[in-house]
């Protein structure tokens, strides 16, 4: 599902060259939830966004769900993301402006699916996360772990293949951390969907499948 | 996306407050302005119904002095004096009603149920000639015309076409300071300037049975006249009048005096509109630019969900465009009621045009304030704003 190959990233300004990501190899099948872990600044989020075609490697190739990515930009790869991925963000980025059942549409709203299929679309996944009741209300009358379940209701009603999570439980308490780590591993195990998490959660991370730490950019074998 | 961006707009009601005020004001004033300017270059399209070039008025107070025999005497000696002058082609006397001057004679008249309203010169017979008048029908006058059976009136086209449309009235009789015969129709006579609003004008004829007091010289010169040959005029006109109580004016000069007197205001309106939309593309973009600033994280966010940078750019500019024609709708729904209620007495297709261009100028400076910041937010890389949200 997600295949990476000798993966560099590299910043650089006009006076420092910083490498994020050192020769990354990652195989992650169909199904799989596996954590990244490691310290602060080792590229975690980085790996993330290359995986969630947000960034793109200075070097190696990156193939999600089967195809080759050659293009970062333009409609298409915004497409592909629509399609074939979820994000779900430590702090939440829920827009708002808007209610919770707006928020969970967004990304239907880039499909154009039609306003009534939307809306319905919305509020099944509203309801997966346990929200049905809060479905009007706007983000700031929401507590952090349900701004949480709204964000995973966001990732999840498009149906995507894989979902991609930046430290999802970083912002919430043990309590509220468990629930949204309860949430995924249900929809790891009931829908197959193909989970990559970042964490700095050692009891988060032992939930998953497999766990891949990373050191200054680089994987530890 | 139009549902999804009204939403984003109504629930940041608060702060899109003040700049749809802003917006709608300026549509306010713009429309006004633009308003003001459509009735004064509709009215400049209209002809003038005379020519200015090579010509001069000399207006002379003490005239009016004289008994009628003797001003009968000196305007004849002084016509015929000027005349005699190798450079002057035409010699016209009218009343006080001269082109420029600020007179007006108006006369309303029952006629066979009509009330034929309307402002009036009393000429010479030499006056159409003099002042290169342009007759669309019928004839000018004739000197003949002096003692015929009815005093010949020659009215404008906007005269006939309000009274008489359609209608051939050559030699027709009319009620109009007694009974006068229409022999011709002028194009126009718009003797208070170029801005003035075509209107109901007639030439009378000067006859000896109406005491007119003939205080105004129309003199066409050849164009090889220069300024010094004033000199000659006044000196000719000073031997006949025995008095220098007279003024001799330029034609082209006296119109662009007029004229200045409604181009400075409408200038200096347009001056100040230029400065408003400057000012309000100043404001929006600032606005604009702080608001994406703001809101990187969201722009992060849809492009993480499947946005791409066209739609981003899209985003921002129709949300700015359909507040901008809210404010418009808003605006015409006033504007509007000046012509609906005739709130002000002026052809209505000018407010129509001023609300049309004032919404499409509002529209033109509120787009192109918005492009630049949403092409820039669409530039923004995705991961670099979700990391700095």
């Amino acid at each position: 599902m997600i295949e990476l190959q000798n993966v560099n990233k590299v910043y650089r300004t006009k006076t420092i060259e910083t490498t994020a990501l050192n020769n990354i190899n990652l195989n992650v099948p169909a199904g799989e939830f596996l954590s990244i872990m490691g310290p602060s600044g080792c590229g975690k989020s980085t790996l993330l966004n290359i995986i969630g075609l947000l960034d793109e490697p200075s070097n190696g190739a990156v193939s999600i769900a089967g195809n080759q990515v050659k293009s970062y930009s333009g409609k298409g790869i915004a497409n592909f993301r629509n399609e074939k991925l979820g994000f779900i963000f430590q702090s939440f980025h829920l827009i708002p402006d808007l209610s919770v059942v707006d928020n969970v549409e967004l990304p239907l709203l880039y499909r154009k699916v039609g306003s009534k299929q939307r809306r319905m679309m919305a509020e099944e996944a509203i309801e997966s996360v346990g929200l049905k009741n809060r479905m009007s209300h706007h983000p700031s009358q929401l507590s952090g772990g349900q701004k949480q379940r709204v964000a995973i209701a966001r990732a999840i009603v498009g149906n995507p293949q894989i979902i991609l999570a930046d430290e999802p439980t970083g912002n919430l308490d043990s309590v509220m951390g468990n629930e949204v780590m309860d949430i995924l591993t249900g929809l790891n195990s009931t829908n197959n969907t193909t989970i990559v998490m970042v964490t700095h959660d050692e009891n988060m991370a032992k939930k998953t499948h497999k766990l891949m730490r990373l050191y200054d950019g680089a994987q530890v074998k | 996306m139009i549902k999804h961006i009204f939403k984003l707009i109504w629930n940041k009601k608060g702060a899109n407050v003040l700049v749809l005020l802003e917006i709608f004001l300026a549509f306010l004033v713009l429309f006004a302005v633009l308003s003001f300017v459509f009735y004064n270059v509709d009215r400049l399209a209209n002809p003038l119904g005379f020519e200015i070039e090579n010509r001069k008025y000399v207006s002379f107070g003490d005239l009016e002095e004289m008994d009628s025999l003797t001003r009968a005497q000196s305007l004849d000696l002084m016509k015929r004096s000027l005349e005699d002058l190798n450079l002057i082609e035409e010699v016209a006397f009218s009343n006080n009603v001269r082109p420029f001057g600020g007179s007006n004679n108006c006369h309303g008249n029952e006629n066979k149920g009509y009330l034929v309203q309307a402002c009036y010169a009393v000429v010479d017979h030499n006056f159409i000639n003099t002042n290169g008048m342009k007759i669309t029908a019928g004839r000018g006058f004739l000197e003949e015309d002096i003692n015929a059976a009815y005093d010949p009136i020659i009215p404008n086209e906007h005269f006939m076409n309000e009274f008489f449309p359609g209608q051939d009235m050559i030699d027709s009789i009319i009620s109009f300071q007694g009974d006068k015969k229409i022999i011709g129709v002028i194009e126009a006579f718009k003797y208070n300037g170029e801005f003035e609003e075509s209107d109901n004008r007639a030439l009378l004829l000067n006859t000896p049975g109406n005491d007119v007091r003939m205080t105004t010289a129309y003199l066409k010169l050849d164009p090889s006249a220069d300024v010094s040959y004033e000199e000659r005029i006044s000196n000719t006109i000073q031997s006949v009048l025995k008095t220098s109580s007279f003024v001799i004016q330029d034609a082209p000069l006296l119109s662009k005096r007029t004229n200045l007197e409604t181009w400075v205001p409408m200038v200096a309106l347009l001056c100040i509109c230029a400065f408003l939309c400057i000012n309000i593309a100043l404001g929006l973009f600032g606005v604009l630019s702080y608001s994406i600033s703001k809101r990187k994280g969201e722009v992060g966010l849809r492009r993480a969900i499947g946005a791409s940078g066209g739609s981003i750019t899209q985003q921002f500019t129709l949300e700015i465009v359909l507040l901008a024609s809210l404010a418009i709708f808003v605006g015409i729904f006033f504007a509007v009621q000046v012509p609906l209620h005739s709130l002000i007495d002026a052809p209505h297709d000018i407010f129509y045009r001023g609300i049309l261009y004032a919404a499409l100028i509002i529209l033109a400076v509120v787009t192109l304030c918005a492009l630049y910041p949403s092409i820039q937010a669409a530039r923004i890389h995705p991961a670099t704003a979700l990391r700095e949200d």
